[in-house]
């Protein structure tokens, strides 16, 4: 059983950033800048209050905050520090009413440490769920599209005081119009979108997702001052599989639309000598493919790279030959396994010539 | 001669969309399909009035407004017809005003028709002037943003109902940037309104009378040609221009560079000026003419081509090998020749750091 979490204090930063890193499987960037940033913004205002989505008014007005671009750029592009506050304020102003709450887009990667940051320095709460269980590469592939909840109004902001509020027709060109914007911003802007009543929140999130990635985060750590490799562990608490162990023989990646697009192959070590696995990613890892083509697992189920001695997570960007690694598997969340979701994040709306099965038929 | 413009009617628009695609010196879009929308708004009783410059009340709330995109699309993917509206919209409750007048950033080309149709839809007067005397590339171009307007919050409308609204930028050149970006998602075309300006300002910084200047222009060509008298010759005298050579076009040579469409065209002069040769530089709108490979005029004075016949004008997308043009330099206004407009209008912006501009007048 996960420990619903009620507070996160600074000490918990470094399991959050863990757990992010991990249901970012391969992609949503490194946490470490929002945890940086958290990590001050808490030693200035103290510990941030996580609230079950239940204990919510019908009416609270709940703010999802995020950072929107490439990955790779935010760390070298290092955000000013207020931009994301800037894009609160501006959405808060537009809708004529403050934020009751904050939420998370996007459970894995940099978005999982940012919103705690805008809501340490806020003074808000924080919701305990999110838009996608995981990490996805647009804004629209989340729960929230799916129950009617438009990205729109949004407001967007960047270092160099550039500020804009996006009002689009769906959510598919919100993420369109977005990108453009990002690319044009340099490579990363923060977000503010998808506002939602309480009871719209209710009924659209995902749940849990902020206790899911700190006890992620807890038993990596524990099992890697234990000198275990956490995989065991991760695999008996989530439900999860461990699909392929190997050495990365060959990546091939490429930046293709603002996305990092490609394959790598993994030759099996000890148990798994003889066979390969070949995984194909999209910033995140989408399809895991065995020796003889047929899939292992497949988006939104999660697939994640872990190292083989520390269990550290490994993404998409810095995965690299000879690394020695553990393809592990997770169910998703239920949502995405309905028509809608799969129609949002399923491997077809990939570019997978192929029908969504579950992790768990795939490995019976 | 029209004394004072006080309304534009049916009978206006033909005169004024030659007027201005003249004014356009080879771009700013072509202004028939706005024009073909102004005579739908007409027709269903809507009107255009038209504020002389002069009497604008200072303290009111003025919007430029027009299409943004690559003329060429325009065309093609014909506008819904509300685009400049529903972005007029935005920015008044962005701003939470009520706008008084509309104006127009560029005479030159179609914009000089989207404030007209967005003036009929909205019951709106549009005022007798624009930002520019003629047509630009860039918005940043445009005398609001040279003399100290900034152009943000603006806000721009797609045919889908999409409304991005641009809150802050740090100056009107990365407003543009972003613009360009977020047109090209449009389907790069769109409708774009700009921060409400002051009367007081309006009047200081528009180019005066430009609606009335283009509408004489279309009538003393439509005219001339009805008469059999010299199109060419008139258009001159009308506007204190200069023939600068008959010729015809020997060398053409245009591409598509980041957006805009880029080239040149070498002439080989006839009549009167049979002994020289003539080369004009154009980045969507015609830049600089030379006479022997000497510079003559150039930007911001306006380089007009006209098909040497009819006296009409001649967009950089229509011409052609062969074709018989008449080439001719009009004075820009002196609010786009100050020492502030040469910086963002002037031949070094266009990448021209070799070019000093003199005023047509003078060479």
């Amino acid at each position: 059983m996960m420990e619903q979490i009620k507070t996160i204090t600074r000490a918990d930063m470094a399991d959050v950033a863990l757990g992010g890193a991990f249901l970012g499987t391969g992609g949503g960037g490194d946490p470490y800048i929002g945890r940086l940033m958290a990590e001050q913004a808490i030693d200035a205002n103290g510990p941030v209050t996580v609230l079950d989505v239940e204990d919510i008014d019908d009416d609270a007005l709940i703010v999802p905050v995020a950072m929107m671009g490439a990955p790779t750029v935010m760390l070298e592009k290092l955000p000013r520090g207020d931009e994301a506050i800037a894009a609160l304020r501006s959405l808060e102003s537009v809708l004529g009413r403050k934020a009751t709450a904050i939420f998370c887009i996007e459970a894995g990667g940099l978005n999982s440490t940012i919103p705690i940051a805008v809501a340490a320095t806020a003074g808000l709460p924080i919701i305990d769920g999110d838009g996608m269980g995981r990490a996805f590469p647009e804004l629209q592939m989340v729960s929230m599209t799916m129950f009617g909840v438009h990205a729109c109004p949004m407001a967007m902001a960047d270092e160099k005081g550039n500020a804009l509020v996006l009002n689009t027709v769906d959510n598919l060109s919100t993420e369109k119009f977005a990108r453009v914007i990002t690319v044009e911003m340099g490579g990363a802007g923060m977000i503010a979108l998808y506002p939602m009543t309480g009871a719209q929140a209710k009924e659209a999130i995902l749940r849990g997702s902020l206790s899911l990635i700190t006890n992620i985060g807890r038993i990596i750590g524990s099992e890697q001052k234990a000198n275990r490799n956490p995989a065991d562990k991760l695999a008996t608490n989530l439900n999860g599989m461990r699909l392929f162990e190997g050495r990365v023989t060959d990546v091939d990646r490429r930046t293709e639309g603002g996305f990092a697009r490609g394959q790598a192959t993994i030759e099996g070590l000890d148990a798994y000598q003889g066979g390969s696995m070949t995984l194909r990613f999209q910033n995140e890892f989408l399809m895991a493919e065995r020796q003889d083509g047929t899939p292992s697992a497949m988006t939104p189920d999660l697939i994640c790279l872990l190292d083989l001695e520390t269990g550290q997570p490994i993404t998409t960007e810095t995965m690299a030959y000879g690394y020695r690694v553990i393809v592990f598997g997770l169910p998703c969340d239920p949502k995405w396994r309905t028509d809608a979701g799969l129609a949002l994040v399923g491997p077809r709306y990939f570019g997978y010539d192929i029908d969504y099965q579950t992790i768990e038929n795939l490995n019976m | 001669m029209t004394d004072v413009l006080r309304e534009v009617t049916d009978a206006d628009l033909d005169a004024i969309e030659i007027g201005a695609a003249i004014l356009g010196t080879g771009g700013g879009g072509n202004p028939y399909i706005g024009k073909l929308r102004c005579r739908e708004e007409l027709k269903k009783g809507n009107r255009i009035p038209v504020i002389p410059l002069a009497e604008v009340p200072d303290d009111w709330l003025v919007v430029s407004l027009g299409g943004i995109g690559a003329p060429v699309v325009g065309v093609e993917k014909i506008e819904e017809g509300e685009e400049c509206l529903r972005a007029l919209r935005a920015v008044e409750k962005e701003m939470d005003v009520k706008v008084d007048a509309l104006i127009s950033a560029e005479i030159g080309g179609a914009n000089s028709m989207e404030p007209m149709l967005t003036a009929a839809q909205a019951g709106l007067p549009v005022i007798d002037g624009d930002g520019m005397g003629r047509a630009f590339p860039e918005m940043q171009m445009c005398t609001w943003s040279i003399y100290g307007h900034r152009e943000a919050p603006a806000a721009m409308a797609d045919e889908k109902g999409s409304i991005v609204v641009i809150r802050d930028t740090p100056d009107d050149v990365w407003l543009e940037r972003i613009a360009r970006a977020v047109v090209v998602t449009m389907g790069a075309a769109a409708g774009l309104a700009t921060q409400p300006m002051r009367g007081d300002f309006v009047k200081r910084a528009a180019v005066p009378s430009t609606i009335t200047q283009a509408l004489n222009l279309g009538r003393a060509v439509l005219l001339a040609n009805e008469n059999n008298t010299d199109p060419v010759q008139t258009v001159i005298d009308q506007e204190n221009g200069k023939l600068l050579m008959t010729g015809k076009i020997v060398d053409l040579e245009r591409h598509l560079k980041g957006g805009f469409s880029v080239g040149h065209i070498s002439l080989e002069g006839f009549g009167a000026f049979e002994r020289d040769t003539g080369r004009i530089d154009l980045q969507n709108e015609f830049l600089v003419f030379r006479r022997n490979d000497i510079v003559e005029v150039c930007v911001p004075d306006l380089v007009v081509v006209l098909d040497s016949d009819t006296g009409l004008p001649i967009t950089t997308e229509m011409l052609r090998y062969g074709q018989r043009i008449a080439v001719l330099g009009l004075p820009a206004h002196k609010l786009m020749r100050s020492a502030e407009a040469l910086r963002v209008v002037g031949p070094a912006a266009f990448g021209y750091d070799d070019i000093t501009f003199v005023p047509m007048e003078g060479t």
